[in-house]
């Protein structure tokens, strides 16, 4: 068994010496651009850009490091599928980075139905087969600004949806903290609503909005009022949904979800000319009076408007009886010891 | 206690040994009659000053009326103070607890609801009772501020810090009884109107402007927090940690008041109920 491991890492050690002469031989034809073979009566492409690959980060292995069953070159037979896995598990030798991702992944939407044999995507069709790179780098297939476009390569709906939201919008401006995809319905364990697990379980989708929209120096960048969800779990819809009331509305009730717009406008479910609708979802009899008021009102700040004076009435009123109420027991209470002892 | 007849039989006979005579036995029968009869009254009379006595001892302060009205607001107060205030303190561990021992939010709903419509009807019970009913009227009458209420307050901070040995006479209600009155009318507007916008939101959502609801539910918060608060300290004070009624004070519930404690709290009511009862005794003289 020792003989055979010391085997094996040297033959890996000579793989890697020799790793850039062998990759140069394979890209002898794979580096053509219109390299490809006829399958099932479709042209398929075999075309392997040597430059983009030379910038992944799997640039210093070669070729046949995954592709195992390639021993000569030319050859002849159709290589077997390789998985990612090969190399990123537990304690493999050639140093691939393992995290828990592939594990995430496994109890994700998608790994579910690919098990099903339904078309879903597994690792290579959102990180690409030959171009891996870092998801920081702009020129990754997973870089925050593309994954719209990645997402929406299957959900294309979604996507248009998503193209008319502020986020999108926010986005396209330069605000990378703005939301995509993967922000809100995360990256590898993307779970259905229905799972409590899930970030857009109703129980947990304040949350997850929550993680951007309470960060006070990111809306103030981006002049969004941060006590936005302070004052939605103040609310009777947020008291009512902490405690399982989960058809209270939340967040994506009354925001939506992929088409998120600002109150201004006027395709947006909160601009005044859309409340009477939005709320009527829920709230038959809701008609144009509900565009009267502010939203997200907290009554301890003076923006709230009458709300505030309410509040700040009844905080001195309280505070004045209260102080009276209290002044006149201890008054009673020293009057009734001190006669007590002058008795004694 | 032995028959009069006999008793009377007894004295003859002693008497009789005394003297050394023998009564005739007509006369004799007569004055055992006449003697039986005196001693028959004498009982009477004995047994009916002891009623007096313990029918003296105690006066009937609360009419059953009154004291259901206050049963009812109570237990209704208490049960939307327990259910309300686990929804103002969301973030704390008790109200976690508390939902989680009740059986979820949605009960606590339930009960809050059943709070109010006791609230409610306790309201429309008073204000009938104080505009139909003699008693009402006559204890609404009772209830009404009036410039001897100021002077009594004045007098009772003279007496609680020392500087006068002479306690405030109060009628039948004292300024502080007055207060809780009249304080009970302002909390009961301010829950039960901000109450029933929040309830029928629904049915008010086609009627108000959306701040009308921010203001019910600010007003209902903070309105909840200020009668508790004055129920708790305030209230239970007068009523249970007191040192003159400590640790209970049942007159709400028995309707029944000492003749010492009302002598020492409502003298005036006391002397005016003594002053109709002398009327009324000359009255029935005088027939």
């Amino acid at each position: 068994m020792r003989r055979f491991l010391y085997f094996a890492i040297f033959l890996f050690a000579v793989s890697q010496t020799s790793a850039q002469l062998r990759n140069e031989r394979c890209f002898v034809c794979h580096g053509v651009k219109n390299f490809g073979i006829v399958e099932h009566g479709k042209f398929k492409s075999l075309y392997v850009s040597k430059e983009d690959f030379e910038a992944s980060v799997h640039s210093k292995f070669a070729c046949v490091s995954c592709h195992v069953d390639v021993r000569v070159i030319p050859h002849l037979t159709k290589p077997q599928r390789i998985h990612c896995l090969q190399c990123h598990f537990e304690g493999n030798v050639v140093g691939a980075p393992v995290t828990a991702k592939p594990e995430k992944y496994k109890e994700s939407v998608h790994a579910k139905a690919l098990a099903k044999g339904k078309n879903a995507p597994d690792c290579k069709d959102c990180h690409t087969v030959h171009y891996v790179r870092k998801p920081e780098d702009p020129n990754s297939s997973v870089y925050k600004t593309r994954i719209p476009e990645l997402c929406g390569r299957c959900h294309e709906t979604v996507k248009e949806e998503y193209y008319n939201s502020i986020h999108w919008a926010g986005i396209q401006k330069g605000e990378l903290s703005s939301a995509v995809c993967s922000d809100c319905h995360r990256e590898h364990d993307i779970l259905p609503p229905e799972d409590p697990r899930s970030s857009l379980n109703p129980k947990n989708v304040v949350g997850t909005c929550d993680k951007c929209h309470s960060d006070v120096k990111l809306m103030k960048r981006v002049g969004v009022p941060v006590q936005n969800p302070e004052a939605y779990k103040e609310s009777f819809h947020g008291i009512a949904l902490k405690f399982g009331v989960v058809r209270a509305a939340n967040c994506a009730s009354c925001h939506e979800y992929h088409s998120v717009l600002p109150s201004r406008d006027p395709r947006s479910p909160i601009h005044p000319a859309n409340l009477a609708k939005t709320c009527g979802k829920c709230h038959p009899r809701a008609n144009e009076n509900v565009a009267k008021g502010k939203f997200h009102v907290l009554p301890g700040e003076r923006e709230s408007g009458i709300v505030y004076y309410v509040y700040t009435f009844f905080k001195w009123f309280t505070l004045i009886v209260l102080i009276g109420l209290f002044t006149h027991i201890v008054l009673d209470l020293i009057g009734h010891i001190r006669r007590k002892r002058k008795k004694e | 206690m032995m028959e009069p007849k006999k008793e009377a039989e007894k004295l003859i006979h002693e008497v009789e040994i005394e003297k050394g005579i023998t009564l005739d036995d007509e006369f004799r029968e007569r004055l055992k009659n006449e003697i039986a009869e005196k001693i028959k009254a004498e009982i009477e009379r004995r047994k009916k000053e002891v009623e007096e006595k313990v029918e003296e001892e105690y006066f009937v302060r609360f009419s059953l009326n009154i004291r259901l009205q206050h049963l009812t607001l109570a237990i209704g107060v208490l049960l939307l103070i327990i259910t309300g205030l686990p929804i103002k303190f969301h973030e704390s561990k008790w109200a976690e607890l508390f939902f989680e021992v009740i059986g979820g939010i949605q009960v606590s709903r339930i009960l809050h609801r059943v709070g109010a419509g006791m609230l409610i009807f306790v309201s429309i019970w008073h204000t009938i009772y104080i505009a139909f009913t003699k008693e009402g009227r006559k204890e609404f009458r009772e209830l009404l501020p009036r410039k001897k209420d100021f002077l009594d307050f004045w007098q009772n901070i003279k007496y609680m810090l020392g500087k006068t040995n002479e306690r405030p006479k109060y009628g039948r209600y004292s300024y502080i009884e007055k207060f809780d009155y009249w304080a009970v009318y302002w909390g009961m507007v301010i829950m039960v109107l901000s109450g029933l916008i929040l309830w029928f939101h629904n049915f008010f959502l086609g009627i108000f402007p959306k701040f009308v609801f921010d203001i019910a539910k600010e007003a209902h918060s903070d309105e909840a927090m200020l009668a508790t608060l004055a129920i708790v300290i305030w209230h239970w004070y007068n009523a249970h940690f007191n040192p003159h009624v400590f640790p209970f004070n049942p007159t709400i519930f028995t309707g029944k008041i000492s003749k010492e404690r009302m002598i020492k709290e409502h003298p005036l009511e006391y002397e005016k109920i003594m002053r109709e009862k002398l009327m009324k005794e000359e009255k029935s003289d005088e027939k």
